[in-house]
């Protein structure tokens, strides 16, 4: 079980390209897709979603033409909108099993196993009679998940779904992802880096339509050993330092600028080196994007 | 502050397109209005709320007033809008954080937000009157419509008068909702309830007898306009502006402090918080507490362990899942707050209008289920409608809006699925409010103490024929929204549909094909007839309507919006193309191709369709073909011989029979012209003039049935000539519109009209003069006048004879009664038919009638006791409406008695009355047979006991029976005043026979209602008003005004001097040969009866306009040390002439008045005795009077009883002060 897209282009009417040529092979398991926001995340997502058309290129899932057959898509899919909202005046549970009748599940018994089921996973059990409009954010993300496990989805993408959620329901949610099997192919789509290390065995960076990077994380963090370098400065020192070295993030800690730098060896003699994570091999690769745009080099 | 925030506010708003898109839409309806009434739109389109153009300019000082007044009701929907945003807008664009964080006064903010809107809303309003002057001076309208230059102030005084306090009052309603609520929909439901509550309380507001209550209790001012104009004459409404009256003052007073009320009130209770209350609920707090729990709740540990589903994926799931997603939408209606509110609104409008039932003179009929399901059906029709429209946006919409659509789009169903559950959901909502509909009928009829409830009736008129008809509505509304997908553009499409649709017919597009939905009735229900002959055309024509719907629906499933691009929807459709479609296709197609050929085989081969335009110029073209023998001398009818076979189950009837002509000339004739009723589309057998060789049939022009016949030998002066006949008439399948009412199932009820006449008929000319010119022909005047003497050859009735000898063979069905006038000689039953031969036994004139149904009868007798024999009455009826047969018959009795002893011998040896189908509302009277139809009286509701209660059955059969004098014995001839001395009489001789029955003293409320009816009349009158003596058959005048004035003159001269001049004139004109009588004649009997003291009264009565003002202004009594009282008063009184346009001028005065002072009035209310009625000389101005009276006066009155035509009828009585 795969999802193969080839060669994704996609231009809005107001001409902003939303995919340019994108190509990934997402086996089984957690795949993380990380960008900044307008990264194209959410058209690759919906297009998957069968939301919309694509104007080129091709995407399988094994051997199911995803852009042509969206019924037999929508039956294995299971999905989470960036952005949703639900019915008014309409409880969880009645929600819940007016959707488990779209996605098919004819038996009145079925339908309210899995309900109750997944309301005790999302641990919603205890507000299913209240209306999903009055849910919290964190409440309102565990019914999406929900929703979008009903069924036996095959294929389940969730699009940024930590978004604005708190640590301690960020990770509520995390542990509810990392339930989901491992023999489905799930997509996760988010801007937050920890998203990904936390959960996924696969990753893809994503910046302006086109794909950066792909593989998993740990090599590609591995890559970078020995390469990230740390530097306290002051503010005022960023622009030189920026433009004799490759600084691919800069945070302020304690009144002071912490920035970090990409090179073989060390840039000076302040700097010290670091154990790369998953954010300096996003920061490095959005850098190495946008400067080669601005050398006119693109990757 | 203040002029920072007011400033922003006005720059803001001018900026908005909104600003701009209402003022546009406000300038457009009055400028297609204008130019709709101003003939912009050519003669067939006729629009006009203020004036239509005729007397009554369209740019009138009046007329403006009125469309901008009315106009800018129907713009509260707009206001709503605009005054409910300014602080609103904070909320919904979350920038109120900001504003409430700085340093503003409340004053300043709330008041620079209002004043802004409302100048803007003033600014949007004024679309108006700027729509309207720029349309009446356009090129391309008939200037003769418009005033050259109207008034300084025409167009400015309505907004100073009406506009800019309704705007304020309703301002202030709106800006308060949405600014203590916050809540932007409660200001629409605030602008629907307030337009229901604004016709609610009009409806009630008629029965109240205060008029300045009235008057003040309408906020948007409308009444209190009315009043103030309603008796306006087109030269007044041509040249006054509104002026400051009582009523207008008094309204604009109540509001005006109403609305500068809420505004206090808001600005008390607003704060600048970001939460509209600061209080939490107790129940919000509970549910704040178990969510917390729920938050707190840590995740369970255990690995998503989920049960295993099966899921299918076919046809029947789909249906399930249709009916799942169905029952979610329903729930979704149903359970909102704005269905409750709109829903809510109609139930108040449909009942507040039950008091409305059926009305007649007053009094109501009874809630008959028919009735009912009428008015409820029709009250609650727009709500209805608004649900459909606002509701087939929010379905197609709600996943978008709810932001859910994502989730719903990427679901396993097929893409017709949501489309159809929604359209199944809004279909079920109509079930739900037409069976809110019948339970509130059955409610009105409870409690009217009525209580045959015909449910089988009600389930057919709601959800059998009612109901197809809205779900083609929804049809239509909810393809729009799929198809337009843009949500307002889709409701804006759905109204402008719907207000084109109004006008469809006028714009020449009448044809049922082209007239979405068809119906929402068949046709008018007869208790006598059922829904009868309209069956068939409602079923095809729905059916045509279903298979283009089905295509509609189609097209929707496939446009379906689903995902989140909109761009590639043709493409999708074809994607989503399957053999389903294919079929629908075809089947959607053969249905509304089959019917429609079908449908047009029947309105246009089997039965002729024109269009109004086609209609004139077939009148024209028959005028400009055939005028010219106008004045060719023809022979008269004198004798009628028929053969009438009615074949009701197939809607036919067959003439054969003779007519006898005779030259009444001095010379002999040559020609025979024949007019043969082409409308009707008679087959016609047979036609022949005088035996075989007698005469050659000339011209024969079969498209208007003109005949003109040479005669071998001319025809001496006194020799007859036989015309031969076989008619044969059949309906065929069914018209386009207009269907025949006359040949039904049961109740047929056909005149002589569908017989050949002699002569071209003047009566099918183009009559209106403006549709004249446009076809470059002369105006004619309405009648001729009074004295021409070759009009006066013909009654005003017929123009081929003078009296016939009648008789007649009348055969139908065997469960049927056929009856025509004459009297019975034979009856038989032949192969399966029944036959009636009627003979009547004296000279007729040369109208009458055939009718035939399944007939109870009530039989009944008058003994004349003048000529010693009984008179037998017998009432034909539908079996049920018996209510008010015996009081029919009492009217009847009592007229004859009156007339026999007062005029002269009633000619007929019985009377016959016979119901017919409610397809016309009129009672008419032929020789010794009165058709009355059962919409008017055989179902009325009269209580005995209620002095208001109006008994209209026995006034109106009396109206009819003295027909029988009053243009049975003697006729005018075709001439101004004829009417006078048919419906004038005929209505005093009724208003004689009730005073008589009820006593003098009750008469004030029927001559007040007909005084009140006079008044109105003129103000609507559109050539010009005219004198009685002149009448032209305007009803206002010969019914209201000749009553009033008979009425006036038996008080004046004494019922017995009266009469007896009376039976002098029927004396000498009844039954005479031509010329016929006219009003001068008539007259000259009264004038000759009457003292030298009365003769300038009957002048002011019958020779001009003649119009008081009365009034009592002061009114004192005191008692005397006798015991009795002394009361003193002043009347000040007025007298003008009017000219026919309604210009008036003062006249001196020095008339004998009637004045009166009366008891206190019973608990029951009855009118009481005055104390003192006497008629007193007044002069003009103030007349200060004093009478001693032996008891307690309590009021004080002038023209107590409404005898003399005053303008003001509410100040002629006044509370004596002791």
């Amino acid at each position: 079980m795969a999802l193969t897209i080839s060669n994704l282009t996609k231009t809005y009417p107001n001409g902003t390209q939303a995919l340019k040529g994108v190509t990934l092979t997402i086996p089984n398991g957690m795949f993380g897709l990380l960008g900044p926001n307008g990264a194209g995340k959410s058209s690759l997502m919906r297009t998957i979603a069968t939301l919309q058309d694509a104007d080129t290129g091709s995407i399988w899932l094994d051997d199911l033409d995803v852009l042509r057959d969206k019924e037999a898509v929508r039956r294995v899919l299971g999905y989470l909108p960036q952005e949703f909202g639900v019915y008014p005046s309409v409880s969880a549970e009645e929600l819940l099993n007016h959707f488990a009748t779209l996605k098919g599940i004819a038996s009145s018994k079925e339908r309210k196993e899995m309900v109750a089921a997944l309301l005790h996973q999302t641990n919603l059990y205890e507000v299913r009679k209240k209306h999903v409009g009055g849910y919290s954010g964190g409440m309102k993300q565990r019914f999406g998940i929900a929703q979008a496990l009903l069924g036996n989805p095959r294929l389940i993408i969730v699009d940024e779904p930590t978004a604005g959620l708190d640590p301690a329901e960020r990770n509520r949610f995390h542990n509810l992802l990392s339930e989901i099997g491992e023999n489905l192919v799930v997509i996760l789509s988010t801007h937050i880096v920890s998203d990904v290390s936390d959960l996924c065995r696969h990753m893809a960076i994503i910046n302006k339509g086109e794909v950066l990077l792909t593989g998993d994380p740990l090599s590609v963090i591995n890559n970078l050993k020995g390469k990230i370098w740390r530097k306290l400065i002051e503010k005022t020192e960023l622009p030189a330092l920026q433009a004799r070295h490759q600084v691919i993030s800069s945070r302020l800690f304690a009144g002071k600028t912490v920035v970090h730098i990409l090179a073989d060896s060390a840039p000076d003699g302040d700097s010290e080196a670091v154990a790369p994570d998953l954010e300096d091999v996003y920061f490095a690769e959005i850098k190495k994007y946008e400067s080669g745009i601005k050398n006119g080099v693109v990757a | 502050m203040f002029l920072a925030i007011f400033l922003f506010e006005l720059k803001y708003r001018l900026k908005r397109p909104a600003t701009w898109i209402y003022f546009i839409i406000l300038f457009l309806m009055a400028f297609l209005l204008v130019t709709a009434a101003g003939g912009g739109f050519g003669a067939g389109v006729n629009v006009s709320i203020g004036g239509d153009g005729q007397a009554v300019k369209i740019n009138a000082p009046f007329s403006v007033t009125i469309t901008v007044a009315v106009l800018s009701v129907f713009g509260v929907i707009i206001a709503s809008s605009l005054m409910g945003n300014p602080v609103y807008r904070d909320f919904e664009y979350r920038t109120h954080p900001l504003f409430y964080t700085t340093p503003i006064s409340k004053i300043g903010y709330l008041g620079g937000r209002f004043v802004g809107s409302y100048l803007i809303a003033v600014l949007v309003f004024s679309g108006i009157g700027v729509g309207a002057g720029l349309a009446s001076v356009m090129p391309w309208l008939e200037h003769d419509r418009f005033l050259a230059s109207t008034p300084l102030g025409t167009y400015v005084w309505p907004y100073l008068m009406m506009v800019l306090p309704n705007l304020l009052f309703t301002g202030a309603i709106f800006f308060t909702m949405a600014t203590l609520t916050r809540n932007i929909l409660s200001t629409y439901i605030g602008a629907v309830l307030l337009l229901v509550a604004y016709l609610v309380s009009t409806a009630y507001l008629e029965d109240l007898k205060n008029e300045h209550l009235v008057a003040s209790l309408d906020a948007f001012g409308l009444s209190a306009l009315n009043f103030t104009t309603r008796y306006w004459t087109a030269a007044e409404k041509n040249s006054q502006l509104l002026p400051l009256s009582s009523y207008l003052l008094l309204n604009r007073a109540v509001w005006l402090s109403v609305g500068l009320g809420l505004l206090a009130y808001c600005y008390t209770r607003f704060r600048f918080s970001a939460l509209a209350s600061e209080k939490v609920s107790r129940k919000a707090r509970r549910e704040l507490a178990a969510e917390a729990q729920a938050e707190a709740g840590v995740a369970r540990p255990l690995g998503l362990q989920l049960p295993r589903v099966t899921q299918v994926f076919s046809g029947g799931m789909s249906l399930r899942q249709w009916w799942s997603l169905t029952q979610l939408e329903f729930r979704g209606i149903v359970r909102s707050r704005y269905f409750a509110a709109i829903a809510g609104a109609g139930v108040i409008f449909l009942l507040a209008n039950a008091s409305q039932v059926g009305k007649t003179f007053d009094t109501p009929t009874f809630p008959v289920t028919s009735e009912v399901v009428q008015l409820t059906l029709g009250s609650f029709f727009l709500f209805q409608l608004a649900i459909i429209i606002f509701y087939s946006g929010e379905l197609v919409w709600r996943e978008r809006q709810a932001g859910v659509a994502q989730i719903a789009d990427a679901v396993p169903v097929p893409s017709w699925v949501p489309f159809l559950s929604k359209l199944m959901a809004l279909w079920l909502v109509q079930v739900v409010l037409l069976t809110i509909v019948m339970v509130c009928g059955i409610l009105i009829q409870t409690f009217k103490g009525y209580f045959h409830y015909e449910i089988p009736l009600y389930l057919r008129a709601l959800f059998l024929f009612q109901l197809p008809f809205l779900m083609l509505m929804c049809v239509l509304a909810m393809v729009t929204q799929v198809v337009v997908n843009n949500k307002y553009l889709g409701f804006a499409v759905v109204v402008v549909y719907y207000v084109a649709n109004i006008f469809r017919g006028q714009l020449g597009l009448g044809h049922r094909l082209l007239g979405y939905g068809g119906g929402s009735n068949p046709g008018p229900y007869s208790a006598m007839n059922g829904y009868g002959h309209f069956l068939p055309a409602f079923w095809w024509t729905k059916l045509l309507w279903a298979g283009v719907a089905l295509l509609l629906v189609l097209a929707a499933t496939l446009l379906w919006v689903r995902g989140t691009d909109t761009t590639g929807r043709l493409q999708e459709a074809r994607r989503r193309w399957s053999t389903g479609s294919t079929a629908t296709l075809v089947l959607g197609l053969l249905i509304s191709l089959g019917t429609g050929a079908f449908i047009f085989y029947n309105t246009n081969v089997l039965n002729e369709y024109r269009s109004p335009k086609e209609n004139e110029k077939r009148q024209v073209a028959y005028e400009k073909q055939y005028r010219r023998y106008k004045n060719v001398r023809l022979p008269r009818i004198t004798a009628v011989s028929l053969n009438t076979d009615l074949y009701p189950s197939t809607r036919a009837v067959r003439f054969r029979g003779q007519f006898m002509l005779v030259n009444k000339h001095a010379q002999p004739l040559d020609t025979v012209i024949v007019s043969v009723p082409v409308e009707q589309h008679p087959r016609v057998r047979h036609l022949a003039v005088g035996a075989p060789g007698q005469a050659t049939l000339a011209l024969n022009d079969t498209t208007f049935g003109f005949r003109l016949y040479r005669l071998a030998r001319p025809l001496a002066p006194g020799d007859s000539l036989p015309l031969d006949l076989d008619l044969f008439y059949q309906e065929r399948g069914f018209p386009n519109s207009g269907s025949n009412t006359d040949l039904v199932y049961n109740g047929t009820f056909i005149n002589s009209g569908y017989l050949p006449g002699l002569g071209y008929r003047e009566d099918a000319e183009l009559s209106g003069d403006q549709d004249r010119k446009n076809y470059g022909l002369k105006p004619k005047p309405r009648m001729a006048n009074v004295n021409d003497l070759k009009a006066r050859q013909n009654t005003y009735i017929s123009n081929d004879a003078d009296w016939i000898r009648f008789r007649t063979t009348v055969s139908t069905e065997a469960d049927q009664t056929a009856v025509a006038p004459g009297y019975l000689r034979k009856e038989w039953v032949q192969d399966g038919r029944r036959y009636f031969t009627y003979v009547m036994d004296r000279p007729m004139l040369n109208f009458y009638t055939f009718l035939s149904a399944r007939y109870k009868e009530y039989k009944d007798q008058w003994v004349d006791s003048v000529g010693q024999r009984t008179i037998p009455i017998t009432i034909y009826y539908q079996p049920g409406h018996e209510y008010n047969l015996k009081r029919m018959a009492a009217g009847a009795k009592d007229a004859l008695a009156y007339c026999s002893r007062n005029f002269s011998p009633y000619q007929h040896q019985q009377l016959r009355i016979l119901e017919f189908p409610q397809y016309q509302a009129f009672a008419q009277s032929f020789a010794n047979t009165v058709p009355f139809s059962e919409a008017i009286g055989f179902v009325a509701d009269v209580d005995d006991q209620n002095p208001e209660d109006l008994n209209y059955p026995y006034y109106v059969t009396a109206h009819e029976v003295a027909h029988q004098w009053w243009a049975h014995q003697v006729i005018g001839g075709n001439v101004q005043g004829s009417t006078l001395m048919a419906e004038s009489m005929a209505e005093y001789s009724a208003l004689m026979v009730l005073s008589h029955h009820n006593g003098p003293t009750t008469m004030q409320r029927f001559l007040k209602f007909d005084m009140n009816r006079y008044l109105q009349g003129r103000a609507f009158e559109q050539k010009k008003e005219v004198p009685l003596a002149l009448v032209e058959n305007q009803q206002y005048i010969h019914y209201r005004k000749g009553s009033v004035v008979m009425y006036a003159l038996q008080d004046y001269m004494g019922e017995a001097k009266l009469n007896g001049a009376l039976k002098q004139y029927v004396a000498a004109v009844g039954y005479q040969q031509p010329p016929y009588t006219n009003s001068p004649e008539f007259i000259g009997y009264l004038r000759r009866a009457a003292p030298d003291s009365l003769q300038p009264f009957l002048t002011d009565m019958f020779e001009r306009i003649t119009l008081y003002d009365n009034r009592v202004t002061a009114a004192t009594a005191k008692k005397l040390p006798d015991g009795r009282y002394q009361v003193n008063f002043t009347v000040r009184s007025e007298k003008f002439y009017a000219d026919s346009l309604g210009n008036q001028r003062p006249t001196p005065l020095r008339d004998y008045l009637p004045v009166a002072v009366f008891p206190e009035q019973g608990k029951d209310k009855k009118p009481v005795a005055p104390l003192l009625l006497t008629k007193r000389r007044l002069a003009a101005g103030d007349n200060k009077l004093q009478f001693i009276v032996a008891r307690k006066p309590a009021t004080v009155a002038v023209d107590p009883y409404h005898e003399i035509v005053d303008r003001i009828l509410d100040d002629n009585e006044k509370d004596v002060k002791l």
